[in-house]
């Protein structure tokens, strides 16, 4: 038999009830779209990175690295001048800001170009001998792509201002070059080359060079190199470092992925609704055909068939809206890895076919999953069964007992995966998915179980309409129970994140309120929030130490180290003072008496809490073994403290210390500790107008530095925040989309009401009661479920991310404000249909009896 | 000597290569070396010092760098054998470029030991007549950061681990290592320098400064070990050391030269060059020098002699016809010889293409028989 008439009957059917599938596709496309457009800022930030690291890296195989001051220039010059091995290049580098070049980082790349050639190959043919002589005998000669300085309106000639955390210099466009291929034109827009002696000088690494590039095709003269390297120097594989770097941001891409998957998670509930919802107003249309000698098989495609295009396309345009969601994501993400693990500059967002066809993909296989329970139902039509809806509704209230012990199961088997330790996050996810649907599972048990508690009080308020509202939503359990499920599924996410957030910043307030106890900072204005990478003139210590009114200075010297054990650089910090005041908190100590000042003494460094608890150290943590410009050193554990400013992990070590074993005179930042009775805001304006000449410098008091700090946590997150609003959007969506069918599959039964003598008010009265009743449950349920969330996301996820522990932080609002946007969403979603219901003309709606 | 197109050409072209990486790439050299050679028509030389005055060379002050001049030289060659009498013919020779002249030059405040306005470039080449192989390298480097450089005491100039050093009164070793070839030897003075042209000035040209203070140490016996695919080798043998220093420009209608170096087994010496022009004759100020044992010069102007190509071999690499034989007749010193090409592929095709070779000659000098070893560089025969 042809399957046509059966399409027919499908197309028919779309034709009578267009907004059902118009909300169907909507759920799939804003699922899919949220998806692509993490999928999209996540790769297009990774693939700046890529690129810029590529183009840098050119043909490097190994590279000879020290600590983050670099390596002694005198090395390479032995390297050639003793061993011969010309297949070296040396290379300054670091990052600045132009003014001229709007507000994002540079790289300046200071290279030697007569070791280059074998290295990399973006200079292209353009350089003529005239450019030569001032790229080289000239200070501060800068080459730039033509790209990069078209789209500044930059000419060959034209003056820039290299600012290196606060210091700036003037440089001068003595060459623009155009590089052939597609990804190295990409990869040259972040870059800016300069000789090494301009990129020694700008960025103030004297004598030094941030690593020698090598070209090693075979061991042998690796050999030769090591044995004249130095204590503190290292050979590192080029594709290392850059891996290293990106693997910094992994828990955190990662996290926004999962965060995506929610939104198509709760699509998904609005499409199996949607699909379920079908079915079963085509039953008795399913028992004709049956009789009429339809398969169940040939039914069971035709439902899936009917998922599968409407997701196809409802993912298409969740695919093209997910690319124009992508480019405001892209800045979003690019703020955050910036703020918190490297510098990348993003073109462009680059939109690969594969992430294209992967949002395609997931989008149709959600849905065709979604619709398989459905489509079994519609296949076991049997033409013999009754073609009443009542069958169905049964069936389900006889289900609640397996919904339940399918509850049991899956909360069993997501503590399981959450609780499983030294696993990927992946996993854990899936924990965290697997609770979330367990939670959605207990929606229809509830529901029928409260309604009948409720009916009774509704009934007192509001009469017999109160009565026949909790009943009509027990009576169609299968639907309501499942508009219930997506509706508090996406408000449980909102409690959840909320709470989180809020728990987080808590945390956050709590810990710069105890370490901050200085009054005043003054750092070079830096590229990272979480890191300083400049330093200050020693001329501005001087100056601000000698500062009338000042009773204590701390300064931090902030520095990369070698971990060998972790294989790779950590963040070491090496302080002379103390600026919190002995405030300090800490996760572990040794507990012993003095703690700070045997730290001071050098007896040993203290460890963050997310280096100890990303790295899985022990507790008590094992002595740590760092490598210092004289060779690899162990130093015993004094503490852990928290340090919510890095997921990186860092050490603290206290500053003789880190003198005795790292040749580095420079200080990172400073804090003033100011006699009481002081003007601290008066200080800052003093302190900033006598050293503005000096050093372009960020000085802060206390007050500023803490609502900076907590700024830069605003905009972390800034991205959790749209992501829940776009949570919401789908569950408000599949709310809609699933009353909205309810109400109006009750024509004929309202109609008979309204024919027996229901006013128009009441039917409103009615509808809103029903719909506030499920928005309300949806609310009452998503409490707990959210409350489950921000546990799950407070102490597993996040410790496992990112390791750092938060106090969890309970508010009411984050319930009462989930509340609200379930019952309102609801409510809402109740007008449409009452006011459709409020125009029929009674005869019409009763007649098909 | 007169390598100054050479020079000039192989400067140009490090800029290129400096940044043009791929080797490969003929069609892009090929641009740059005429983008070049239009630019040295006109040269800026203003504001580097000039060779002016005879007699300025002093030793042992003046075997050091003049960074003050706009290009200078060191260029040493030599004949090398084995007890068993195996053949080699070796060149290593570091140029330095002054990209600006001193009083220009502003190393800036920064005080990075990597700025500089001098640059070096360093050829190494080995001949293995036995085998009928020719090696040939470059380096480039910055004269910063002791990457590359010169000093007149102690005698030292190097780039990258390529060196001339001085390592006992008038002894220099030499020490250069290519991917298959490595040359250590040790050069013993036995005569005193040669001041070519006027006292040491050497004019090329008919403008007030086209010229160049030029030196050559000759009759350089050589001991050491030369290594050929990592087969070493003792040798013994001859060198020849020329230092030239100067800021001048080509001669319009320049196209190439050609210059020659014999040391003969009498202990007479002969040197002279032809500067090739565009019209198809010979620059007038063309010149070289006759030594004999005693160290005395005789002034050799283009008039003097007569030089006549007789073999020729075209490269394969390069498509230029070189000329591999050729017949002298200096009747003013009663010298007649015929020589040649020790092998026909002595051409360096590295950033710039010349040929520079490991030759041979007899013939009579005033009726007596005479041999003579040399070595000849022609630049400006390929396309």
């Amino acid at each position: 038999m042809s399957l046509l008439p059966l399409y027919r009957t499908a197309w028919r059917r779309i034709r009578r009830r267009p907004l059902q599938y118009l909300l169907f596709i909507l759920g799939v496309a804003i699922g899919v779209a949220m998806m692509v457009s993490i999928d999209l800022a996540n790769g297009s930030a990774q693939r700046a990175f890529q690129l810029s690291t590529d183009a840098v890296t050119g043909k490097t195989t190994h590279r000879l690295v020290a600590g983050s001051v670099g390596l002694d220039e005198a090395i390479y010059t032995r390297l050639r001048r003793e061993l011969g091995y010309t297949q070296s290049a040396p290379v300054v580098e670091g990052y600045v800001r132009v003014p001229e070049m709007g507000e994002q980082p540079y790289r300046l790349l200071g290279i030697d170009p007569f070791a280059e050639p074998p290295f990399r190959t973006y200079l292209g043919q353009d350089l003529r001998n005239e450019a030569l002589t001032p790229f080289l005998a000239q200070a501060n000669s800068v080459i730039l792509s033509t790209d990069l300085a078209a789209r500044f309106g930059l000419e060959l000639g034209d003056s820039l201002t290299l600012d290196n955390s606060g210091v700036l210099t003037q440089a001068v466009i003595v060459a623009l070059v155009s590089p052939g291929d597609g990804n190295e034109a990409r990869a040259m827009g972040s870059l800016i080359f300069t000789d090494v002696a301009t990129a020694q000088e700008v960025l103030a690494l004297p004598g030094r060079l941030s690593h020698i590039d090598l070209i090693l095709n075979d061991d042998a003269p690796l050999m030769a190199i090591e044995a004249i390297l130095p204590e503190g120097v290292r050979v590192e594989l080029a594709a290392a470092r850059g891996n290293a770097i990106q693997q910094m941001s992994a828990a955190f891409t990662l996290n926004l992925t999962a965060l995506s998957l929610l939104a198509l998670v709760v699509g998904m509930f609005l499409i199996y609704n949607t699909v379920t919802f079908s079915v079963i107003q085509r039953r008795p249309l399913f028992g004709v055909l049956r009789c009429l000698g339809v398969t169940g098989g040939q039914l069971f495609t035709l439902i899936l068939g009917e998922a599968f295009l409407l997701s196809l396309i409802g993912s298409i345009l969740g695919v093209g809206l997910g690319v124009v969601l992508g480019q405001g994501m892209v800045r979003l993400v690019t703020q955050t890895i910036n703020d918190f693990y490297f510098v990348v500059t993003v073109q462009e967002v680059a939109v690969p076919a594969a992430a294209l066809v992967k949002g395609v993909l997931i989008g149709v296989a959600a849905a065709l999953l979604a619709s398989l329970m459905p489509a079994i139902e519609a296949m076991r039509t049997a033409p013999t069964s009754n073609l009443q809806r009542s069958a169905l509704e049964s069936k389900t209230r006889r289900f609640i007992p397996w919904l339940l012990a399918a509850w049991a199961v899956l909360v069993v088997i997501g503590s399981f995966l959450l609780a499983l330790r030294g696993v990927s996050l992946i996993i854990t996810f899936a924990g965290l998915f697997t609770v979330l649907i367990a939670f959605a599972l207990l929606t229809a048990p509830v529901t029928m179980w409260l309604m009948e508690r409720v009916a009774p009080l509704v009934g007192a308020l509001f009469g017999p309409i109160g009565r026949m509202a909790p009943r009509d939503i027990v009576r169609s359990l299968s639907r309501t129970s499942v508009a219930i499920a997506a509706l508090m599924t996406a408000v449980s996410v909102i409690v959840g994140v909320s709470i989180m957030i809020g728990s987080f910043r808590q945390t956050v307030v709590t810990w710069l309120d105890s370490t901050l106890q200085a009054d005043l900072f003054i750092s070079p204005p830096t590229l990272t929030a979480s890191r300083n990478v400049g330093t200050l003139q020693p001329e501005v210590i001087a100056i601000a130490s000698g500062w009338p009114g000042v009773a204590a200075t701390a300064t931090v010297r902030s520095v990369m180290v070698n971990v060998p054990d972790l294989g790779r650089d950590v963040e070491l910090r090496a302080v002379a003072g103390d600026v919190t005041r002995g405030g300090r908190q800490y996760a572990w100590t040794d507990n012993q008496p003095d703690l700070w000042a045997r730290f001071i003494a050098g007896e040993g460094v203290m460890l963050s809490e997310p280096l100890l608890l990303k790295e899985n150290l022990d507790t008590p943590p094992p002595p740590i073994t760092l490598v210092t410009d004289q060779g690899p050193q162990t130093f015993p554990v004094l503490a852990v403290y928290y340090d919510y400013s890095s997921d990186q992990g860092s050490l603290m070590i206290g500053d003789p210390l880190y003198r005795q074993w790292w040749a580095d005179e420079a200080v990172s930042s400073m804090a003033l500790l100011v006699v009481d009775g002081v003007d601290v805001d008066a200080m800052v304006l003093a302190l900033q107008a006598e050293l503005a000449p000096v050093q372009e410098l960020s000085i802060s008091s206390n007050q500023g530095i803490r609502q900076g700090s907590l700024e830069i946590f605003d905009r972390t997150f800034a991205i959790t925040a749209a992501l829940r609003l776009l949570a919401t959007m789908v569950a408000f969506i599949g709310v809609l989309s699933a009353l909205l069918s309810l109400q109006l599959e009750r024509t004929r039964e309202l109609g008979v009401l309204r024919a027996t003598g229901m006013s128009l008010r009441q039917m409103w009265q009615m509808v809103l009661l029903e719909t506030g009743l499920m928005g309300t449950l949806a609310g009452l349920l998503a409490m707990p479920t959210g409350y489950v969330l921000a546990w799950i996301l407070i102490y597993i996820i996040n410790v496992r991310s990112f390791g750092w522990t938060l106090m969890m932080d309970l508010r009411p609002q984050y319930f009462l404000q989930a509340l609200m946007v379930a019952v309102v969403s609801a409510l809402l979603a109740g007008i449409y249909p009452s006011l459709r219901l409020g125009n029929m003309v009674v005869a019409s709606a009763i007649r098909q009896e | 000597m007169m390598k100054r197109f050479l020079f000039f050409l192989t400067f140009g072209l490090l800029v290129a290569l400096a940044f043009w990486v791929s080797l490969g790439r003929e069609e892009d050299a090929a641009a740059a070396s005429s983008s070049l050679i239009a630019q040295l028509s006109a040269p800026n030389t203003a504001g580097f010092a000039q060779a002016l005055v005879p007699g300025a060379v002093q030793f042992p002050r003046d075997l050091g760098p003049h960074p003050d001049y706009q290009t200078e030289w060191w260029y040493y060659t030599g004949h090398l054998q084995t007890a068993e009498g195996r053949l080699f013919g070796y060149q290593l020779t570091f140029f330095r470029s002054a990209l600006l002249p001193q009083t220009l030059f502003d190393p800036g405040q920064g005080g990075s030991a990597w700025r500089t306005n001098q640059v070096y470039l360093a050829h190494f080449a080995l001949s293995d007549i036995q085998a009928r192989e020719f090696y040939a390298e470059e380096q480039f480097s910055r004269g910063a950061a002791a990457l590359a450089g010169a000093q007149a005491q102690p005698y030292q100039v190097w780039l990258n681990h390529w060196r001339a050093e001085q390592v006992g009164p008038g002894q220099v070793r030499l020490y250069a290592q290519g991917e298959q070839m490595e040359l250590d030897v040790r050069l013993t003075e036995t005569r005193p320098p040669v001041l070519h042209g006027d006292q040491g000035l050497s004019v090329k040209g008919g403008e007030p400064g086209n010229a160049s203070y030029y030196y050559s140490l000759i009759g350089l016996e050589t001991v050491g070990t030369v290594t050929v695919n990592g087969q070493p080798f003792a040798i013994t043998g001859l060198s020849w050391k020329d230092h030239e220093y100067s800021t001048s420009a080509l001669s319009p209608g320049a196209v190439g030269w050609d210059w020659y170096s014999l040391q003969f087994d009498n202990g007479y010496a002969l040197m002279f060059f032809q500067i090739r022009r565009e019209d198809g004759r010979l620059e007038p100020y063309s010149s070289g020098s006759w030594i004999d044992p005693q160290g005395n010069i005789t002034h050799l102007t283009l008039a003097d002699w007569q030089m006549t190509p007789v073999q020729f071999w075209r490269s394969p690499v390069s498509r230029g016809e070189y000329p591999i034989g050729w017949r002298i007749r200096i009747p003013t010193i009663g010298l007649e010889l015929d020589g040649g090409a020790l092998m026909p592929n002595q051409e360096l095709t590295v950033s710039t293409t010349y040929w520079e070779g490991v030759s041979a000659f007899t013939g009579t000098l005033n009726g007596e028989p005479v041999t003579a070893r040399g070595y000849v560089e022609m630049t400006g025969y390929a396309p």
